[in-house]
């Protein structure tokens, strides 16, 4: 137990002022642009398509691939940050992994630069050599399409792609894990490598028969292989910085580069000797790990447990002060900003303004179940609130046993600062959750927080904590309709459990409504596994593998079981709506049988357009989960039951089990969009409530929603939960007081997870009517932080209407008559179609007088209303122009496509083939790549081309299916728009 | 659903996570029917111990649920909208159960002394906590003294920290009989000194009130803590506060807490159907003037016996 020796742990001597370098650094982070930065896609797609040898294990082909990208890694420096590395080539860089859904960037190569909503820039030789070199080796290989591919394009997979009922985040990342850094740290990567090479020999030597003998041996091969690239990394760095330094003329600089270049020589490959090196370290291994694993909640864990043995040498050595170590804090946490993560167009509407979320984890206890608040967590908590960030994510542990009041009125101090950040998490409640799970209780005080929300056991277990994001109106839906969904029209998905309007009584419906929740979970749960398979096929981590307990001493990769734990996580998006939903179905047809079933299902047909009593009665007089009220309750504890005691029945591809969560990123304010009216009373198209949370304005007592959040069983979730609270504001020493009170009472009654937003009403719908105001207003979203101009208009929306309590009364203020438009229950309108943006300037680009003519036809048929022969000109205009231009010939050199267009009412059926460099045109192809189903000609051109492709809108009004190969759409996708900005004059 | 019991009394509130009425946080418990009538009183809905109904005729839908259900025909169709007739009403509630959109809402509800006791409970570890309680107000909560004194005695065995906001008028045999042994803390509203100007706004005499005050001085100094209102035009005047302050110092209080006042409950009387209220501000206090009384009042108080 360490003990806190600050005077003052507040620090509040220490501000930006007195840290003039961290000033600097944040005006430069907070101003930054992010631009695409593809030299990771460029080594690692050469290394695997010109120098890889096939007869290797892709263990060791991967290996090589990362440290083939590691060692010709360009060593950079932006700026005058004390740390050296740097994620990705740009000073705010958004890396491409071409395996998992880099080319989903493809069809907005041209335009993503300049798109109105976080546009990411990159050159058009980056663009040109993404879409000639790198894109085309990839179009069969990705993770998502080889599943396919080896699955014959599964049930499962083609109800995933509808978006609306879940999503397998397997095709696009499993990272979502803390690493074991500190083990690195004090033994230095060298060590790691030669234990491996000496597992290998001793392998190599033994005469038993262990049918994982091979295997194996690749494995120790490959982590010796991926931990040399880490650490050619740092040797490159320091060369570079002994070199800068040379040429530096700014003495402070100059000594700044000079003492990089002596700590890269250091670490990571030896053990670090100081609280600088032991940080720097961490900062490479981190930067290491995203050349083999996406920049997607990879957590550095307990900060102030992992660095604290370095912290306190220096400074008891008189080696470092606390300004020193506040400032390289400071620069480990703006390092922790120079990514961010590539994000197209539609997913921007899902996950608009996420960070990558590195989670860092501070206080709790340690793995005796003692204090372990240290004068380190209160540095970081300074720097935190100093800086104001939205990376890294913080979070504090707390123990109301262990941990002193006064930690957590600090805490709370940060919060009302920061007005969003630390989330808090209660210590018993987590570690008893993960006893449960089986794992040994000193392992399990050491948890650390992973992403979102989620409980890792750091450097220990392997959690893929956000396998799986299912909405759980999906499967109300289903019930309500037959197996159908109003989103998805008169198709039956789900099984067919009969019209409720036979239903017998309550218990009945939810019979039905397990079905359809059961057999989506299986759908999920299927395609999960098979993209876990892929996974292990393709995309192995040793490099991570090096970083984890469990793997050397299994001599298995992380992907493969290796980690002393595993578990996959699968969370959930509208709870609070599904669950006030059964609880009204429950109340208005069977308790109270005030209304039929019919009645109420045509209602939410009707959006409740002529059915005011029925609306009003379903939002005024039905259980509110959140109030306490006992019906809402056991439906609340019912519905958990049934998730959890599910997904604990499934076992992973690594051996471990199913766990569910709740919380949703951005997902609820996506997905609310494109669900029916419920019968809580939420209109249709309309956000839900996040994470955990209660429905916005249905639970109005402080004092009931905190308790009636803390009766769930927190073993129930296992994967971790968001529960969002607003407060208007926390100013006074009383203020404070009651705030951790709040927290506290949470917490001792079993709550596990609780964040907050502290701003009203006002300010909040001021800053969405002036962004340009509130540049820096930072807001906690669903587990993650945001600058709430980043956000899309729905998921504003859904902060602004959260329920904000007055600390002082206890109850939910007022909410501004004037915007009541917004509460999910009252409901605007649904989103209007964006209007599409036709093409404003006519170009003769080209003196071929037939093209010319042909772009006419085509820019006149943009500006049609109907569009009818939109796909026949495109074709017809591609194929001309693959043969007079040679610069766009190059799309389809070397390329083999076969596209399927159907129209949905069968007047159209186009196949088109791409190949020796021409397109040829028939009825139809065989064996298509991919097939697309339009409903007319203009849908598919908006799907295609309009500047902002709305693919959720397609998607709500049913314009476009597709099935088959997505990477051949994006690429044709690409090659129209470009023929749409060549025709406009724009390239 | 529970049945009207004459024994019990109505529950009209319960402000849960409350910071105003004692130390802590804690729920604030408001008991229906008082003896007094102030004319500034800020929860109309708690002067009548009978039942009432919210009328809040913006809300209506028109679905006409409640008129059907009346077993008095109270209520009536006009237009698209219902009307209630107060005078047949007698507060059932039967309308408000089926009434969507809360136009009718039923003031508060009948609580049996175990089962209020079990929904305060569900905040006792907001109370450990935080070092709160529950306090007990009104209306005047001593109306219903033998209820009162159960329910506290409950929470007392529970280790429960207890209050009360009283008007004072009450019987102070039962009182200091059966209440004050249960309870930790008294708030005792003095509103005017002039016993003519009390019955004028009040609607009662106020030397009962007075008499009350000076046995409880005595008798449990340490747990009174006397308030006085600050109602523009009523009681903020320098005379009355002037008066409050010497028959304070006489009991031997130095302190007092001046209540600040805003015109609030007009929206209530509205919606139970009463006539506003006369002859008051619709402004609050100017933020100066408060001051100024409240140093007058302080320096009254504490000024030396010698004074004139």
């Amino acid at each position: 137990m360490a003990p806190v020796t600050l005077a003052d742990i507040s620090l509040a001597r220490h501000t930006l002022s007195t840290l003039p370098r961290l000033a600097g650094l944040r005006r430069a982070c907070l101003s930054a642009r992010s631009e695409v930065c593809i030299e990771r896609a460029r080594h690692v797609t050469a290394f695997l398509r010109d120098l890889a040898d096939p007869a290797e294990s892709m263990e060791i082909r991967y290996a090589r691939a990362v440290s083939h990208f590691l060692r010709n890694k360009k060593p950079r420096f932006f700026d005058a940050n004390l740390l050296a590395g740097t994620t990705t080539g740009k000073p705010f860089g958004a890396p491409v992994y071409p395996e998992l859904t880099g080319l989903t960037i493809w069809p907005e190569l041209d335009v993503m630069g300049s798109r109105e909503k976080n546009p990411q820039a990159l050159t058009q030789a980056e663009a040109d050599e993404l879409n000639e070199e790198i894109f085309p080796y990839w179009l069969d290989r990705t993770i998502l399409e080889h599943t396919r591919h080896r699955e014959g394009n599964p049930p499962a997979m083609r109800l995933f792609e509808r978006i609306v009922f879940f999503l397998a985040s397997k095709a696009g990342t499993i990272s979502h894990t803390v690493p074991h850094y500190r083990a690195a740290l004090e033994e230095g990567l060298e060590s790691l490598i030669d234990k491996a090479a000496a597992e290998e020999q001793r392998l190599q030597a033994s005469a038993g028969a262990d049918p994982e003998k091979a295997e194996k041996i690749d494995f120790y091969r490959a982590v010796q292989i991926a931990l040399a690239g880490i650490i050619a990394y740092a040797e490159n760095l320091s060369r570079e910085a002994s070199r800068l330094a040379a040429l530096e003329p700014y003495p402070d600089q100059r000594e700044n580069l000079q003492k990089i270049a002596e700590v890269c020589a250091q670490v990571p490959a030896k053990p670090a000797r100081t609280f600088r090196e032991a940080i720097n370290g961490l900062w490479i291994m981190q930067v290491a790990i995203h050349a083999e694993s996406i920049n997607m909640a990879m957590s550095p864990g307990r900060l102030d447990q992992v660095l604290w043995p370095w912290y306190q040498r220096d400074l008891a050595a008189g080696r470092l002060t606390t300004e020193e170590a506040l400032e390289l804090i400071g620069c480990l946490w703006l390092k922790l900003n120079d990514n961010t993560n590539l994000v197209p167009e539609t997913a921007e509407e899902l996950f608009g303004g996420a960070g990558t979320v590195p989670a860092v984890t501070l206080g709790g206890v340690d793995q005796d179940g003692r204090d372990a608040v240290n004068d380190l967590t209160y540095l970081m908590l300074r720097v935190t609130e100093l800086l104001k960030t939205r990376d890294p994510s913080v979070n504090a542990r707390y123990d109301f046993e262990a941990n002193s009041r006064t930690y957590l009125e600090r805490v709370a101090s940060v919060i009302a600062s920061t007005k969003a950040v630390p989330a808090l998490y209660n210590d018993r409640a987590a570690i008893a959750t993960l006893v449960r799970q089986g794992i040994p209780l000193e392992h399990a005080r050491d948890y650390a927080i992973i992403g979102c929300v989620e409980l890792a056991v750091a450097g220990r277990s392997y959690d893929a904590s956000s396998s799986i994001m299912l909405n759980l109106a999906s499967a109300l839906e289903l019930a309500l309709y037959a197996g159908r969904r109003p989103v998805t029209g008169d198709e039956r998905i789900g099984p067919d459990t009969g019209e409720p309007g036979t239903f017998s009584d309550f218990e009945e419906f939810w019979q039905v409504f397990r079905k359809q929740l059961a057999w989506l979970i299986g759908q999920a749960v299927e395609l999960n596994e098979q993209l876990g398979r892929s996974h292990q096929e393709l995309l192995p981590t040793p490099l991570l593998s090096a970083l984890f307990e469990g793997p050397f001493g299994k001599g298995r990769d992380l992907i493969r079981g290796g980690a002393l734990y595993n578990s996959s996580g699968a969370t959930h998006i509208g709870f609070a709506d599904t669950v006030d939903s059964l609880s009204a179905i429950e109340q208005a047809v069977f308790v109270d049988r005030r209304f039929s079933f019919e009645r109420l299902l045509k209602g939410l047909r009707d959006n409740f357009a002529n059915d005011a009593e029925l609306h009003a009665y379903l939002v005024n007089k039905t259980p509110k989960y959140g109030t306490e009220n006992p019906a809402a309750q056991k439906n609340a504890e019912r519905l958990l039951g049934f998730l959890f005691e599910t997904y604990q029945g499934y076992t992973n591809y690594r051996g471990g089990r199913y766990r569910p969560a709740y919380w949703t990123m951005t997902n609820h304010a996506g997905q609310g969009k494109l669900c029916g009216a419920l019968p809580n009373g939420r209109k249709a198209n309309q956000v839900f409530a996040s994470g955990i949370t209660p429905v916005s304005q249905a639970a109005t007592g402080l004092a009931g929603c905190l308790n009636a959040v803390a009766a769930i069983d927190p073993e129930l979730i296992p994967g971790g939960e968001a529960f969002n609270l607003k407060y208007p504001e926390v100013e006074s020493a009383d203020d404070l007081k009651r705030f951790a009170d709040a927290v506290e009472v949470y917490f001792r009654r079993g709550g596990l997870h609780i964040q907050f937003n502290i701003m009203d009403y006002q300010m909040l719908l001021a800053a969405k009517a002036r962004p340009d105001d509130y540049p820096e207003l930072l807001v906690r979203v669903s587990g993650y932080s945001a600058y709430f101009k980043d956000l899309n208009e729905a998921m504003k929306d859904e902060i602004i209407t959260r329920t904000a309590y007055d600390l002082r009364t206890g109850r939910a203020a007022e909410f501004p008559a004037g915007h009541r438009n917004l509460l999910p229950a009252q409901g605007a309108p649904p989103p209007t179609r964006p209007a599409t943006p036709l093409a404003a300037a006519r170009s003769a680009i080209t003196r071929n007088p037939v093209l010319g003519l042909l772009m006419g036809r085509f820019l006149t048929c943009m500006e049609s209303r109907a569009a009818d022969d939109f796909l026949e000109i495109l074709l017809e205009l591609m194929g001309l122009a693959f043969l007079v231009l040679p610069h766009y010939r190059k799309n389809i050199e070397n390329f083999d496509g076969r596209y399927q267009f159907l129209s949905r009412d069968g007047h159209v059926r186009t196949g088109a083939r791409f190949r020796d460099s021409r397109l040829e045109r028939r009825e139809t192809v065989s064996d298509p790549h991919i097939t697309i189903l339009f409903k007319n000609g203009r849908a598919l051109m908006d799907f295609l081309l309009t500047p902002k492709p709305d693919i959720l809108g397609a998607m709500l009004r049913q314009e476009v299916t597709l099935d088959g190969n997505l990477n051949y759409l994006y690429k044709f996708a690409y090659m129209a728009r470009r023929l749409q900005l060549l025709a406009m004059g724009r390239v | 659903m529970k049945e009207a019991d004459p024994h019990l009394p109505i529950v009209c509130g319960l402000y849960r996570f409350s910071l105003d009425n004692g130390p802590g946080i804690r729920t604030t418990v408001f008991l229906k029917g008082c003896p007094l009538a102030c004319r500034w009183c800020h929860n109309p809905e708690a002067m009548s111990p009978e039942p009432e109904i919210f009328f809040r005729k913006t809300r209506c839908l028109g679905c006409g649920g409640c008129v059907k259900i009346c077993p008095r025909q109270a209520i009536e169709m006009r237009r698209n909208t219902v009307f209630l007739h107060r005078q047949r009403c007698d507060g059932c509630g039967r309308c408000a159960r089926v009434c969507p959109s809360l136009a009718l809402q039923a003031v508060g509800s009948q609580e049996p002394a175990a089962e209020l006791v079990e929904l305060l409970l569900r905040d006792l570890t907001f109370f450990e906590v935080s070092g709160g309680g529950v306090t007990f107000s009104g209306g005047e909560a001593t109306m219903h003294g033998e209820y009162l004194a159960e329910v506290l005695g409950l929470l007392k065995s529970q280790g429960i920290h207890t209050a009360l906001q009283t008007s004072g008028f009450f019987e102070p045999v039962f009182f200091e009989a059966e209440l004050l042994p249960r309870l930790d803390l008294v708030f005792f509203d003095l509103k005017l000194f002039s016993a003519t100007e009390h019955r004028r706004w009040t609607g009662r005499s106020n030397d009962r009130i007075l008499a009350n005050f000076e046995r409880l001085a005595r008798l449990a100094p340490e747990r009174l803590r006397p308030r006085i209102p600050l109602v523009p035009g009523a009681t903020a005047c320098k005379e009355n506060l002037a008066a409050l302050a010497t028959f304070l110092r006489r009991c031997g209080f130095t302190v007092a807490t001046l209540l600040p006042w805003f015109p609030g409950g007009r929206e209530k009387r509205r919606a139970l159907g009463r006539p506003a209220a006369r002859g008051l501000s619709h402004e609050p206090m100017q933020r100066a003037e408060e001051d100024e009384l409240r140093t007058f009042f302080n320096r009254c108080l504490t000024k030396k016996s010698t004074d004139p």
